[in-house]
């Protein structure tokens, strides 16, 4: 199983929201990671014939994923951002349709629809129609319909909005679960959720992808390390304009920061494990230059 | 795919609502078209409901048969002795109406008199009063003559020699004697039956216009169009279920008003010409009461087809139900505020109202063939109903995500 990405571009008007992307994914989960405007959710409506691209390609084992149309979509499981369901629907009804509109024969649909009802434990409320589930409830729907066919090629796009974080665990464990002999791509913009589950991770922005490997990959091509600061109030506010800060912790009379740095960013800066949330802010975070420009701002994501 | 479409379709409380409000103007035109027909007792009085129905029946059959010389002969005679009682000529209502209740069982035929013997574009109600039973000799050739007078006359510019001859022909080739019989309940049911096509189309408009668009408006495109029928079978579910809602509720809709109305009123008069009732007698068409009815109900059926593929087609089109919902709303109303123009009289709208088209001269010359408006509408609606379906199909396939 081969998903390649070949200089794939999607303008909209003058605006590029994905640019000249290329990349080549097999069996396994793939984070896509970026903040809220990336392209994230563009690309991904390419990836399933949602939008048609302005210039590039997308093969599936060599062959035009549009060109192939329907046998391309039968290996297809999506789960969109805004994920809109039939309101008057029960989920039971809902799940039979999406069934159908998949290819799954009825008697295949039943047993399967059963088998996810329970799966993501929503035997409970397959008689409930769709617009009388709470957001949790829906997202588990979602992401049943997104697995009714049992996809080669799975695409959840920012699954984990809006879900608690008991929820979110769950579900990170699910994802693990369907990853084995799938193509799982995840989109989000809250590290947590691939950080432990994907085997590679794709940091987009501006509608490039700009970096992608292994967690450890993306963490070690960082070009700044990582320094635990004790400061106080006065020394804090200097600091976040100099440096991207990942976090502030209240220390007794001082503060605690997470700072990244190329150089020590002072005498008793004692140096930590990166994460791929300091790598998040790395790639993503705004020049700290910026920032002190903008006065009001600081370097903390 | 296709039961899961109508069930979308039914399952929302607006369509339920919009049924029940169906039912309830069809129940109320078939209190009028039944409510419509009154019997005048020997009192004077005017009865209404099932009884009076079966009375003026019984009245009405007794002048029932073919529309011969001696019989036009014998109901200006008939309507004169009536005329010439003390009843006719008091000043007092009630009295005239005694005079009218009987009368009433010739009334459709002394009407026929007012259209046979007076100019074709006047109406006088009291011109029988003045006919003597030798002017019955005219009753038929009056039919042609005043038709060829007023092509000659008012109409000179309206038509072209060769449709001032195709009209000529057509009255020249009905069939006479006219058949007369009782035949309420066919005039009854094919006056309201336009009303209650419109109400239905509006409705199905409503109904119909979700179909393509509850996608895009729900944000279930995504997942709609990346599934393995999405971009196929699934819209071919979504043109059948169009075709099945607009099929089924027309037809229930319209066999039920039917079943009433004519149960009610009775089916009899159902061979007899259009022109043996007042309002069909100029009409060029040689058709019975049946085939009439039989016409209103199918073209009926294309104008919905037509209409409710229309309002799909733009559904689909601007993904907004609420602009489609408008499309029979248009269609219906706006031609109304158009000129006279022959064109209006092959605008959809018209298919809804074929009863009136096979009263109306709209004539059109194609080569050197004249045709009046009714064989070409549902010919003409049928072909673009059947082109706007793969234009619908490839819309919907070929749509993006915005």
């Amino acid at each position: 199983m081969e998903l390649e990405i070949k200089h794939l571009k999607k303008r909209f008007g003058a605006a590029a929201a994905v640019d000249d992307v290329s990349c080549t994914m097999h069996q396994g989960v793939y984070g896509l990671l970026g903040v809220n405007g990336a392209g994230k959710t563009t690309l991904m409506r390419m990836l399933c014939t949602l939008v048609h691209p302005t210039a590039g390609e997308i093969t599936y084992n060599g062959r035009d994923i549009f060109e192939m149309d329907a046998q391309y979509r039968n290996l297809l499981g999506y789960l969109p951002q805004e994920f809109g369901f039939y309101p008057d629907f029960t989920v039971e009804e809902y799940l039979s349709y999406i069934s159908a509109i998949k290819g799954l024969r009825p008697a295949v649909a039943g047993k399967r629809t059963r088998e996810l009802l329970r799966q993501m434990g929503l035997s409970e409320v397959r008689k409930k129609k769709m617009k009388k589930l709470s957001g949790g409830m829906k997202r588990r729907v979602g992401i049943a319909q997104a697995i009714l066919n049992d996809p080669e090629i799975l695409i959840l796009d920012e699954p984990t909005v809006g879900l608690d974080p008991n929820e979110r665990i769950r579900f990170r464990n699910l994802i693990s679960e369907l990853a084995h002999e799938r193509l799982v791509l995840l989109s989000t913009h809250i590290v947590s959720d691939v950080e432990y589950i994907a085997d590679q991770i794709l940091l987009m922005k501006d509608g490039r992808l700009m970096h992608s490997g292994t967690s450890e990959e993306i963490v070690a091509a960082m070009e700044e390390r990582v320094w635990n600061c004790v400061v106080s109030h006065k020394e804090a506010s200097e600091c976040m304009r100099r440096y991207k800060v990942a976090n502030v912790k209240p220390a007794q009379e001082q503060l605690m920061l997470r700072v990244l740095s190329a150089e020590k960013p002072m005498a008793d800066a004692v140096e930590l494990e990166p994460t791929l949330e300091d790598a998040f802010l790395y790639y993503f975070g705004s020049p700290a230059q910026e920032f002190a420009k903008g006065g009001e701002h600081h370097g903390l994501l | 795919m296709v039961y899961y479409e109508i069930k979308k379709v039914f399952s929302r409380m607006s369509s339920r609502i919009a049924l029940t409000l169906l039912l309830v103007t069809l129940a109320v035109t078939c209190w009028f078209a039944v409510m419509g027909v009154y019997y005048v007792n020997e009192n004077g009085d005017e009865e209404k409901g099932i009884t009076a129905i079966h009375k003026l029946r019984e009245q009405k059959k007794e002048w029932a048969g073919l529309l011969t010389e001696e019989r036009i002969a014998e109901v200006i005679s008939e309507n004169a002795r009536i005329n010439a009682t003390a009843q006719a000529k008091s000043e007092d209502f009630q009295e005239n109406d005694i005079a009218y209740s009987k009368k009433q069982g010739f009334d459709d035929i002394r009407r026929l008199l007012v259209y046979s013997y007076g100019d074709f574009n006047n109406y006088d109600y009291y011109l029988p009063d003045r006919l003597s039973p030798d002017d019955a000799g005219m009753f038929y050739p009056n039919r042609i003559l005043h038709l060829e007078e007023w092509l000659r006359g008012d109409a000179k510019d309206l038509f072209t020699e060769r449709e001032k001859q195709f009209l000529i022909e057509k009255y020249k080739g009905l069939e006479t004697p006219l058949v007369y019989d009782y035949m309420e309940g066919w005039l009854q049911a094919s006056q309201y039956a336009p009303t209650v096509i419109m109400i239905t189309v509006l409705l199905l408009g409503f109904l119909t216009a979700n179909i393509f668009s509850g996608e895009f408006q729900t944000k279930a495109d995504a997942v709609f169009f990346s599934s393995y029928h999405g971009r196929k079978k699934a819209i071919t579910a979504k043109i059948k279920a169009g075709f099945w809602i607009t099929t089924g509720i027309y037809w229930i809709v319209m066999l039920l008003y039917s079943a009433v109305v004519l149960g009610i009123l009775g089916t009899d008069g159902a061979s007899c010409p259009i022109q043996a009732v007042p309002g069909g007698w100029k009409s060029f068409y040689s058709v019975t009461n049946l085939q009439q009815y039989l016409l209103v109900l199918a073209g009926g059926y294309i104008g919905s087809l037509f209409l409710m593929f229309l309002t799909m087609l733009i559904s689909a089109k601007v993904r907004l139900a609420v602009v489609a919902v408008t499309v029979p709303f248009i269609m219906i109303f706006l031609p109304s505020f158009l000129s006279t123009d022959r064109i209006a009289g092959l605008l959809p709208d018209q298919l809804l109202q074929m009863n009136m088209v096979i009263r109306q001269f709209n004539l059109y010359e194609l080569g050197e063939k004249v045709l009046g408006a009714a064989p070409i509408l549902p010919i003409l609606y049928t072909v673009l109903t059947l082109v706007m379906i793969p234009v619908l199909y490839q819309i919907y396939r070929r749509a993006q995500l915005r």
